[in-house]
């Protein structure tokens, strides 16, 4: 499977996902990113004496019904732990998260194939369809966000108490090619129910990794290394890569690997020793004295089961089935649910479902259009294949009312009329024509004749020229074929 | 006769007929002050002009317009200081109010100042404040109790009608009978806690401190009630707990726990205690032996998981968003250290290590999760004791209130003294403390009563009718 | 269970706690009495433990924004500011 020899890489993963809620986990502060310092926070999340948490049911409800989409299973009774350990940015110098009893155990992510990197979606590993198994998802608070100066840190606690969600996989990653695939399909999943926006880019997942290395057909794991720092889905591959290559090389080498925490630096494509800590964390959980357990068999599940969205996978099959799409196409569909309701919309009007996306996925994505809110109607790509497909128009002239349509939106079939551009398709007149072409290209009549069934190629372009593109292709190729075999 | 020395109820009637206003309350209040508090030193802080301004403004329609209160400096009250009398919250100003306090507002109450504490409620003598002891109004070369010894010092040497205090492990309980006045903690669940400076989350209540039980009964209804600000408040609508007592305990039955009358108690306490005991059954109540096995071991299981809780509730005070931060901190370790090394008294410091050992690993199973396995035993122990009784009766403390510097070299022997008390909060049952009897020396000694759990009724109700069928509620301390 | 060696500073420093060498000997001796006390726990059978079942539901908050602090609220007890972040010695990874 991989290219480094009798050597293979065990990967697991820790993301942690913001959720899409307007408030914090645990206290009513506007959950929102990027506004002034300091303006969303309160005793509660700013861990002021006698503050107390009350958790956001819809934070709760969004961590089940991820769970309900991964397959997991959903605790009757959950509970909040305490992870004690001090940090600048910790409110409370302990963070409400879960420990004993997370609202989901099990569960696993399917790999789509078309979530792999391009260059590598042809090859076996992408094909193998694999689910990764996970372990668990549970909530937890997010801290607050530090800046870091000459001489001094700044803190701002806006984005402390905001509800995440930490998702762990078990370690069936074997590949960077996997891993990358992992968080897009992951991705997907989150989007198709709402829970978070899961952009990297912009912090909304945050990813740990933890690799290690044995040689094949080991059953020991090797000693694992976590990797932090991973700001994109791609540099999570990067990362992986080389320090895959790197523990390799060291223990070819015969050198121990260290268990240690190395950070990525995207620039110098490298991993580098963190400082190490002396010690692991003793986190000392215990049960959140503050918090009652959570039964999410009193409502929070029917309530999240209302939540659940067609899954990436099952409306891929869906549209591949009924709609005729090509795998890649539903894929694209499948990760833009706007862009699919109005494509559905689009192919419900026509029985050329497959023909509308392709016009909408080529032609029409072309433009950068929102679908949400473009003055194209739907209905007016079931029209053009139509027209299409009836032999109103060829291809070439659809191409033109295309062009049309994005400038001045209305019934294709009235810009067919306004652009006079209805096809030829009356046999005597496309006869004419023909007798024309055969009549001023001697030489390519010959050709054909001789055997270079190429050579009509001529005869149809003079044609086409000749009725400035309206001539019907189709009847065009039979009345030439027909009189050149005379 | 000083207004001061008047229990709220009467004050209210007197407000409601215009006999009197509310600032000759306040106006009466710090004469007596003046007078006391230099030996006393309850408070850690006076409102004057603020409690003279909102006498002016009183609203007497409402059921606590008009009279002023003193609170214990753990509670937030927007605007007003909260040190919990110590160095590391020197200077902290209450940006909130605590829901407690914002029921009082409600309710027409206003706030007098505040009073002293063991710090971070930790101390049943309020010798671990960082701002001075408190004196026991009968004897100042005597404590007056802990935590919320500044409170009961206060309510029983009439320099104030009425206080809130907190109770984890008796702090409201343990004061009120070694000052010689009413102290309520309700059951876990009751009062909100948002608002009150954790020191143990699942056993800490609020409580109101009074002269009589009557008195307790109002404040308890302006305070009682969920909150949606405090996941562990119960949703039940609190009942009215002035229904008019009629005085009589005919057919209740009283339990007295034999783990709570051991031999070589204090003679004068368990004289007095039992005569408390005969006086129920010759009005009617019948009295049963229970027991409660396991007692012996509710120090050990209090000490692990209220320290445990501690350890992590005091984790906030780092001199980062607030507090005393110590100068000129080379790094953020070197911050965290010393501000919490300088800010924090040695009680609190011994309380923290003790709860973070109990939670660390290799030792969290033999000690805080075994402590949470009998604390569900002691919990059941209280649930069939119920099951033969109404009320369960017990001294509230194991002798009379000893004197300053006795014992705070020994903390174990502090804790022991505990003994209790403390159950009630593990179980999370309510019980009251009230005057049933004097020493020789004239120390006050308490009569604890403790109800089922939400058995708030039935509690005031025996109460009140011991307080008022005997005159320990009227004897006032020396001047 | 025997009585476990606590070591006090070790412990200390967890909770971000720096002793003098005086009152490191003296916690010592204090808690290591303290812990004595707590064998008692050993000798209870806590094989039968009551089962503790959760209330029907606590009161989860709705996901609707309630006012919070205003900005000088918020810093209103900090130590050290500027710019509306709270400030602390440099933080290094």
């Amino acid at each position: 499977m991989s290219s480094t020899g009798t050597w293979e890489a065990v990967i697991g993963l820790e993301v942690h996902v913001q959720l899409r809620t307007q408030t914090k986990m645990f206290c009513g502060c506007v959950n929102h990113y990027g506004d002034a310092p300091t303006t969303h926070v309160c005793p509660v999340c700013l861990g002021l004496p006698g503050s107390l948490p009350v958790p956001n049911e819809e934070a709760i409800r969004k961590t089940i019904l991820t769970g309900l989409m991964l397959g997991c299973k959903i605790a009757p009774v959950a509970r909040f732990d305490r992870k004690n350990y001090f940090y600048p940015d910790m409110p409370k110098n302990y963070q409400i998260s879960q420990f004993d009893d997370p609202l989901c155990a099990g569960g696993g992510v399917g790999l789509d194939p078309f979530l792999f990197p391009k260059e590598i979606q042809d090859t076996e590993e992408a094909k193998a369809g694999r689910t990764i198994r996970l372990t668990r998802i549970h909530l937890e608070e997010d801290v607050a966000k530090s800046f870091h100066f000459e001489d001094r840190s700044g803190i701002d606690f806006n984005r402390a108490g905001t509800p995440l969600m930490e998702i762990v996989s078990e370690a069936d990653l074997r590949t960077p090619g996997e891993a990358f695939a992992f968080l897009g399909s992951l991705r997907q999943v989150l989007l198709s129910g709402n829970v978070s926006d899961a952009d990297m880019e912009k912090g909304q997942m945050r990813c740990d990794v933890n690799v290690s290395v044995r040689p094949v057909g080991q059953k020991e794991f090797g000693t694992k290394v976590e990797l932090k720092n991973l700001n994109s889905i791609s540099g999570v591959r990067r990362a992986l890569t080389y320090e895959i290559a790197r523990q390799i090389a060291a223990c070819r080498k015969g050198e121990a690997i260290a268990h240690e925490t190395r950070r990525w630096d995207d620039e110098a494509g490298a991993t580098f020793t963190m400082r190490t800590k002396e010690k692991a964390h003793d986190y000392r959980y215990f049960p959140d004295p503050d918090l009652l357990p959570v039964r999410t068999d009193q409502g929070l599940m029917e309530s999240a089961r209302a939540e659940l969205p067609e899954l990436p996978a099952a409306l891929q099959a869906r549209l591949a089935k009924d709609f005729g799409v090509t795998a890649y196409q539903a894929s694209v569909l499948a990760s833009d649910r706007v862009l699919c309701g109005y494509y559905e919309k689009a192919a419900a009007g026509t029985t050329h479902k497959a023909v509308v996306a392709n016009w909408i996925l080529n032609d029409f994505l072309a433009t950068q259009p929102d679908p949400a809110t473009t003055p194209v109607e739907p209905a007016f790509f079931a029209e053009l294949a139509d027209l299409v497909a009836g032999g109103t128009i060829n291809s070439a002239q659809a191409k033109k009312v295309f062009a049309e349509l994005m400038t001045n939106p209305t019934s294709p079939k009235a810009l067919v009329k306004k652009l006079g551009l209805e096809q030829i398709s009356d046999s005597s007149a496309l006869g004419t024509y023909c007798d024309e072409a055969i009549a001023a290209n001697p030489r390519s009549v010959e050709d054909y004749r001789a055997g270079k069934t190429n050579a009509i190629n001529a005869l149809k372009g003079f044609v086409m020229k000749k009725s400035q593109g309206k001539a019907n292709p189709v009847q065009v190729d039979e009345i030439l074929k027909a009189k050149l075999s005379a | 006769m000083s207004l001061a020395h008047e229990t709220l109820v009467s004050l209210r009637r007197r407000l409601a007929a215009k006999e009197i206003h509310p600032r000759d309350i306040v106006k009466d209040l710090f004469t007596q002050i003046d007078a006391r508090e230099k030996t006393l030193h309850a408070y850690t802080h006076l409102n004057r002009e603020s409690a003279l301004a909102a006498a002016e403004k009183a609203d007497l329609s409402l059921p606590l317009g008009g009279i002023p209160i003193a609170i214990k400096d753990n509670l937030n009250v927007l605007g007003d200081p909260c040190t919990c009398s110590s160095k590391i919250l020197e200077g902290y100003k209450a940006p909130y109010d605590a829901t407690a306090i914002a029921r009082l507002r409600q309710a027409g109450a206003f706030f007098l100042g505040r009073t002293n504490m063991d710090e971070f409620a930790m101390g049943s003598s309020t010798e671990n404040s960082a701002l001075g002891v408190t004196r026991n109004p009968w004897d100042p070369t005597r404590i007056p109790g802990g935590s919320s010894g500044g409170s009961a010092a206060a309510v029983a040497g009439r320099v104030a009608l009425a206080a809130l205090g907190s109770d984890t492990g008796g702090s409201i309980r343990q004061p009120a009978a070694l000052c010689g006045c009413v102290g309520l903690k309700p059951t876990y669940g009751r009062i909100s806690r948002y608002g009150l400076v954790a020191f143990a989350s699942s056993l800490d209540q609020i409580g109101p401190l009074t002269r009589t039980v009557e008195d307790s009964a109002l404040l308890l209804s302006a305070l009682a009630g969920h909150d949606p600000r405090d996941n562990t408040t119960d949703l039940r609508k609190p009942e009215n707990f002035l229904t008019k007592p009629d005085g009589s305990v005919k057919g209740l039955r009283i339990g007295l726990p034999k783990e709570y009358f051991l031999p070589g108690m204090d003679t004068e306490t368990e004289a007095a205690v039992r005569a408390a005991a005969e006086w129920f059954r010759k009005n009617g109540a019948t009295i049963v032996e229970v027991s409660l096995p396991h007692t012996p071991a509710a120090i050990a299981v209090y000490y692990i998981l209220a320290t445990a809780e501690a350890s992590a509730n005091l984790a906030r005070f780092d001199g980062v968003r607030y507090g005393r931060r110590a100068t000129d901190a080379r790094d953020v370790l070197d911050l965290y250290q010393r501000s919490r090394s300088e800010g924090f008294g040695a009680e609190v410091k011994r309380r923290i290590i003790l709860g973070t050992f109990v939670l660390s690993q290799g030792y969290a199973d033999a000690y805080y999760r075994r402590a949470q396995k009998v604390r569900g035993l002691l919990r059941e122990d209280f649930e069939k004791a119920f099951a033969q009784c109404d009320l369960l009766l017990t001294p509230t403390s194991p002798e009379p209130a000893f004197r300053l510097g006795e014992r705070n070299q020994d903390p174990l022997k502090m804790y022991l003294a505990d003994v209790f008390t403390i159950s009630t909060n593990l179980a999370g049952n309510g019980a009251i403390s009230l005057p049933c009897g004097f020493t020789q020396s004239n120390l006050p000694i308490g009569l604890q009563l403790i109800g089922p759990r939400f058995g708030e009724e039935t509690i005031l109700r025996a109460a009140h009718a011991f307080e008022q069928a005997h005159d320990f509620w009227k004897r006032m301390p020396p001047s | 269970m025997a009585a476990p060696k606590l070591n006090v500073s070790d412990v200390a420093a967890l909770a971000r706690l720096t002793l003098t060498p005086e009152e490191t000997e003296k916690f010592s001796a204090q808690l290591g009495q303290i812990l004595g006390h707590m064998e008692t726990l050993g000798q209870i059978a806590t094989g039968h433990v009551p089962e503790v079942t959760p209330p029907a539901q606590p009161a989860l908050r709705k996901d609707v924004p309630t006012p919070g602090l205003s900005v000088e609220a918020a810093l209103s007890n900090a130590p050290a500011q500027a710019n509306d972040l709270i400030l602390v010695p440099k933080i290094v990874e």
